[in-house]
């Protein structure tokens, strides 16, 4: 692919026409670039009064600053976490939102699995990419956000496993930034029927300190009877500005286990959606939220029951420290016919300093009638008395307050069953813990 | 301790007025009234929203959406449902140059 280093940061209409002149990209996906475009010119950004973004300030945020259109510039040199003694089934590298590094292993390529950069293989796999791509999950007109990313969205991943296909090692896919550039990464997993696979996926920046800009895509499309473990961890540089619409569709008897960790960003405002769309379809969700300094992270989820019979279980557990602060704002909508449903939503925060701040807006909308739907939420101090009963015992305050907080979140790493991620979640919030009196 | 920043020119703040300014990656408010200049953070330490489209009486700027009011000169949260302070910060006109230096957290 052809990429021209003097498409400029500004967002003009000629700009994308430089940006789309630059792309080797089929027609109907010209098409869909187009389409979004013309919806981003339309809209404004979010406004501050509307209760979505009513506690996220964007005014500092200025789309400008940063390359949204990709430079040829180099890639980022990083080091991931999740693939740490992992024997992969493949993995996908894109950098600065150029793919940079696609490896599938042969067994897997010949039971027809699909695998690599979205962007180039949306050329060769029309027929499996382009009746799913920001159709069927996410929204490409929700909001200004959405329509940028849909419009300029570059690299890329995307898995398919085909029908009864089980893939019993994990496909790792990274996503990395240098200093100053931007990410619009699209991710789009399709699993068909009976089909089981387990994706780990890592955003990351080269320095802890950098800055940037991701406003990303995630659509996980599971068939009927596929079971599909995702997990992201997001560890950008603490100057980069994260916008996400994540989305997935699990049809009957499904299952879909979806584990979120959020470390790293400067401001981090997440969408995300679970269609549980077919009988007896099943999602487990666990988010870990650990923030520090000023970071801001904002999570709106919703578990959206379509039909009979589904369960979702949705479990965030933040910990914040300094004068950080987190939202999270869940919703359980369950639609009319979606008799005896089971949804549940929980949110657990951890304030470590009193300058930290977590609010936490569960809610139920149920139009049927014969459900259980159960929501809680909780927000608290590290007890001084645990604290206490810690160093009587031998420890100092600082060991013993991670033991608290890795205690805290002790009941999501029991969910996760992936070793690698349970370490690398482990150990990323026990560096970051400090002492507080 | 930060140093002292230009943000403004005297002449360019209406008086009595008050004026939204992004100082070193932060936003604060800057108020004038008459020769006397204020500035504190543009937080309303209730619900972490905006406060500088607020109405202004005297010393009190009210947060628009609930009422809570601070005084410009201290920050202190003055009626609920704020209860923490909102960070202010010093100001000094040297010339026709409003600078601001910026408090710690």
């Amino acid at each position: 692919m052809n990429v021209d280093t003097t498409v400029p940061m500004e967002l003009s209409a000629e700009a994308f026409d430089a940006f789309l002149a630059n792309r080797d990209n089929p027609g109907w996906l010209q098409d869909l670039r187009r389409e979004a475009w013309a919806a981003y010119e339309q809209m404004a950004w979010p406004a501050r009064n509307s209760e979505e973004w009513s506690r996220t300030d964007i005014r500092l945020f200025d789309v400008e600053k940063y390359p949204v259109m990709p430079s040829a510039a180099a890639a980022a040199s990083v080091e991931p976490q999740l693939n740490q003694g992992v024997e992969l089934a493949g993995q996908s590298i894109s950098s600065n939102g150029i793919s940079s590094l696609v490896e599938l292993k042969e067994k897997w390529q010949q039971q027809g699995v699909v695998f690599g950069s979205l962007e180039k293989l949306a050329a060769d796999h029309a027929e499996l990419i382009q009746a799913h791509l920001m159709t069927r999950a996410m929204d490409k007109q929700y909001d200004r956000f959405a329509a940028l990313h849909a419009a300029c969205w570059s690299g890329g991943h995307f898995v398919y496993i085909p029908r009864g296909v089980v893939v019993d090692e994990p496909f790792h896919l990274v996503s990395s930034l240098s200093d100053g550039q931007a990410d619009l990464g699209h991710t789009l997993c399709i699993l068909e029927e009976g089909a089981e696979a387990t994706v780990l996926t890592e955003t990351v920046s080269e320095q802890v300190t950098d800055t940037g800009m991701h406003c990303g895509g995630v659509e996980l499309l599971v068939a009927p009877g596929a079971h599909l473990r995702y997990v992201n961890l997001q560890n950008w540089g603490t100057g980069v500005w994260h916008f996400a619409h994540h989305h997935a569709v699990v049809e009957q008897d499904a299952t879909l286990q979806w584990t979120v960790a959020s470390m790293g960003s400067r401001l981090a405002k997440v969408n995300q959606h679970v269609a549980l769309a077919g009988k007896g379809a099943r999602a487990q969700v666990n988010g870990v939220l650990f923030t520090e300094e000023k970071q801001h992270m904002s999570y709106h989820t919703l578990q959206h029951h379509c039909a009979p019979y589904g369960q979702s279980d949705f479990l965030y557990k933040a910990a914040l420290q300094d004068r950080s602060r987190t939202v999270w704002r869940g919703m359980i909508k369950v639609e009319e016919g979606a008799q005896q449903t089971d949804g549940y939503q929980r949110n657990d925060n951890l304030l470590l300093s009193d300058g930290a701040r977590a609010d936490s807006i569960p809610g139920l909308e149920i139009e049927a009638d014969d459900v259980r739907c159960t929501h809680g939420s909780t927000t608290g101090r590290v007890d001084e008395e645990l604290l206490f009963y810690a160093q009587c015992r031998g420890f100092t305050r600082t060991e013993a307050m991670r033991a608290i907080v890795t205690g805290f979140f002790q009941q999501i790493f029991d969910r996760v069953t992936i070793e690698s991620v349970r370490n690398a979640l482990g150990d990323a919030i026990a560096q970051r813990v400090r002492n507080y009196s | 301790m930060s140093e002292f920043v230009k943000v403004a020119q005297v002449d360019d703040l209406p008086d009595p007025g008050k004026v939204i300014l992004p100082v070193d990656d932060r936003l604060v408010v800057l108020i004038r009234q008459g020769q006397e200049f204020y500035c504190i953070d543009d937080v309303c330490t209730h619900d972490g929203g905006t406060l500088g489209d607020g109405e202004l009486v005297d010393c009190q700027l009210s947060c628009p959406r609930h009422g809570a009011k601070f005084d410009i000169r201290t920050g202190e949260a003055l009626t609920m449902p704020a209860t923490e302070n909102t960070l202010a910060h010093e100001v000094k006109v040297d010339g026709t140059d409003v600078l601001v230096r910026l408090s710690e957290d």
